[in-house]
């Protein structure tokens, strides 16, 4: 019996030497598809987010494959998707990275949903030079960093966070007062300090000003606030706070004139949690899918897009899922102006990352256009900041007006009254 | 100063909700000695239930209760053996096999979840105990939310029931045989494997009609569960590990400690202050706020 199990072992032994052995000749060879690395986050607290961007990624994959793949110099090549679970957790982003590299030999990213996880990621690339665009990261700190491997085609929030409080400062009567908050991580934390700069820019008196631990009940906080009465609240955190803090305020009865959130506000889920207690709140986003653009890759705009991604998910795109998308757009856009065929050499990642930085290109989601220097490093500066809301459970742009689709339900409807 | 009385009525409100996660966990650990490590997937799993069985029948999440306790009695009730089996087990440290099992189910459990419910945020919506009450006097002021009432007084009737059955039944009188001493209990007639059965049974059903309160109270999706047994954890850990009346005590003082520190000092610092305050009367008392803990 026990020779028996030693033979088993040395049979085992040498099968994997053989297929570790083979694999690694069969990725030194010409192969006729690319492998891209999918780091995002498919479980724990953020798993909303980091699936979303999964659907961007996958429908970007699905739409070149469906085309016979990306066209270099007259033939095809396929992409395939080699997706790692950061489970949330930055430590386990940062070591998704290091097996993508090592292990699969990926040839560029598709990065991680969330900021935090975006951080971890980028350095371990950055020493294996693999380019990574990420599509739904839009802390600044990442682009302060100045990685020379990392873009993102969402604009970061110190871009974008601006934009709405523009907005609400025009209404009548304009917001006086403030109570900003953020959850304790790296993009929510941005998002509450933009909204606090551009409050405080903008003549709005900031009563409070808190970032608080992520899923801890802040009911008896909106207390404080009934009792204040700021004319806006404005939080920066993910999903699931989002929606417990607008029911919070329900419960207590308290409806500032505005109430104004990020990313998880242009989220189907969320309307669909809260019923007609979503009407009236206002978020940033880059990308709607009524947003008039024109786009010279995949899909020709934003309702073509939309309808496309209707098709695979059964549910309507938001931006962070545009993003995503977009990000594969970007990718496949520079490898074509390059020429380079998989597998990609380091010097021809290197290749990438210059295209990538001269990039300007119009998509269904906008343009994309990569800063090459400043506090923006690599961050798409080519889209427009808009100010939404959610009018009877549809997201609508209530500004800049040149863009806004529908006047601003101001002030807000009281809860009770609904 | 105004907000003294809010702040007062909102710890209360938010002790209601710890006393409904951490009370069928401290019951379960004072008969059966078993941490369960999947209290949160128990909450999780009955607020799941609950939120599709209103998607589908329109009934308020409030009458859904009862269905929501026994279907879920019965799950308890089924899974328990299985307990029973890893703990009374021959090999190894029990009490250390079932915390490993329960965490095992945990993660079994969240990853089914996320696969079978996705991973959207979700809200039960309650149509009973809308709005809310407020009371004003001169510069003091204090809304009460109706739902967390409810949550308040549906977790004193919880205690209450638990209470009666435990001191004043036959069946809580096995079951008080059972945790003081399994052996001598067994020789005296109790069946260890059917009581601790509807105990457990007992337990998960009331997890999961927890569930449904917090989901019409706050939101749900698969991932909540995590969240929920830490805290049910600290609850019990302060109240006596296995003391079950003293458990609406200490929640009622975490909810203070929590609504008081939100209020008058910051919230950023909230959690410290209740883990703070935590360690600080387990280094005092280390069996528990009335030393009665095991």
């Amino acid at each position: 019996m026990k020779s028996l199990f030693k033979m088993g072992t040395v049979v085992l032994c040498v099968l994997s030497l053989f297929l570790f052995g083979f694999s690694g000749i069969g990725n030194a060879a010409e192969r006729d598809y690319f492998k891209v690395g999918v780091i995002t986050s498919l479980s724990g607290d953020l798993a909303t987010g980091g699936n979303v961007t999964k659907r961007g990624y996958d429908l970007w994959a699905k739409a070149v494959n469906e085309k016979g793949g990306i066209k270099i110099n007259g033939k095809f090549y396929k992409v395939k998707l080699y997706y790692a679970d950061a489970q949330s957790e930055p430590s386990q982003g940062a070591s998704a990275a290091e097996r993508l590299v090592i292990q699969e030999k990926v040839d560029f990213v598709l990065g991680p949903y969330s900021s935090g996880v975006t951080l971890a990621v980028a350095p371990v690339l950055e020493k294996y030079k693999i380019p990574m665009i990420t599509g739904s990261a839009e802390s600044p700190l990442i682009w302060k960093q100045k990685f020379h491997y990392t873009f993102g085609t969402i604009p970061p929030v110190n871009y974008t966070g601006a934009t709405p409080i523009k907005t609400l400062v025009k209404l009548q009567p304009a917001p006086k007062t403030a109570f900003i908050l953020g959850s304790n991580d790296a993009f929510s934390k941005a998002t509450a300090e933009a909204f606090k700069a551009a409050a405080e820019k903008l003549g709005i008196k900031v009563l409070k000003y808190n970032i608080v631990p992520a899923g801890q009940d802040l009911t008896p906080f909106m207390s404080v606030a009934k009792a204040l009465k700021p004319d806006l609240i404005a939080f920066g955190g993910h999903d699931e706070e989002l929606v417990n803090l607008v029911k919070s305020l329900k419960q207590i009865n308290y409806t500032p004139k505005a109430l104004l959130m990020h990313y998880g506000v242009t989220e189907p889920a969320f309307v669909e949690a809260l019923g007609n207690a979503a009407d009236g709140v206002f978020g940033a986003s880059v990308w709607t899918e009524t947003l008039p653009t024109k786009g010279t890759f995949l899909w020709s705009d934003a309702k073509s897009y939309a309808d496309a991604a209707m098709k695979a998910f059964k549910v309507p795109p938001d931006y962070t899922q545009a993003g995503s998308t977009a990000a594969g757009i970007a990718f496949q856009a520079a490898l074509q102006q390059i020429g380079a065929t998989p597998p990609l050499s380091e010097e021809e990642r290197d290749k990438l990352v210059s295209a990538l930085e001269k990039l300007d290109i119009d998509t269904f989601y906008g343009k994309i256009n990569f800063a090459d220097e400043g506090q923006y490093y690599h961050a798409n500066v080519g889209l427009e900041p808009l100010t939404v809301q959610i009018q009877k459970g549809k997201v609508v742009i209530v500004g800049p007006s040149e863009y806004a689709e529908a006047k601003a339900i101001y002030p807000m409807v009281p809860w009770n009254k609904r | 100063m105004e907000l003294l009385p809010q702040a007062i009525v909102d710890g209360l409100l938010i002790g209601g909700i710890y006393i409904t996660i951490a009370i069928g966990f401290s019951l379960a650990y004072g008969v059966m000695h078993i941490i369960d490590f999947a209290v949160g997937e128990w909450i999780m799993l009955g607020a799941f239930l609950g939120f599709y069985l209103h998607k589908g029948t329109g009934i308020d999440p409030f009458i859904l209760l009862p269905v929501v306790f026994l279907v879920f009695f019965g799950v308890g009730y089924i899974f328990q053996p299985l307990i029973h089996r890893v703990l009374s087990g021959k090999r190894g440290n029990p009490v250390l096999m079932g915390l490993v099992f329960t965490f095992g189910l945990a993660l079994m459990f969240r990853g089914i979840a996320l696969t079978a419910f996705g991973f959207y945020t979700h809200s039960i919506p309650a149509k009973f105990f809308q709005g809310s009450l407020f009371f004003q006097f001169g510069n003091f002021f204090v809304t009460i939310p109706m739902i967390r009432l409810a949550g308040l007084i549906y977790a004193l009737s919880i205690t209450a029931i638990l209470h009666y059955l435990l001191k004043n039944t036959d069946f809580g009188l096995a079951v008080r045989a059972l945790a003081q001493h399994k052996e001598s209990a067994g020789l005296m007639g109790v069946n260890a494997k059917k009581t601790g059965s509807y105990v457990y049974g007992i337990y998960v059903g009331i997890s999961a009609m927890t569930g449904v309160i917090i989901g019409s109270i706050f939101s749900i999706n698969a991932q909540m569960g995590a969240d929920y047994t830490v805290f049910a954890f600290f609850v019990v850990v302060l109240a006596g590990m296995g003391y079950l009346a003293g458990v609406p005590w200490a929640a009622f003082l975490l909810g203070l400690v929590q609504s008081f520190f939100l209020i008058y000092l910051s919230p950023s610092y909230t959690l410290l202050a209740v883990f703070g305050i935590l360690y600080v009367i387990l280094l005092i008392s280390p069996k528990g706020l009335f030393a009665k803990g095991v």
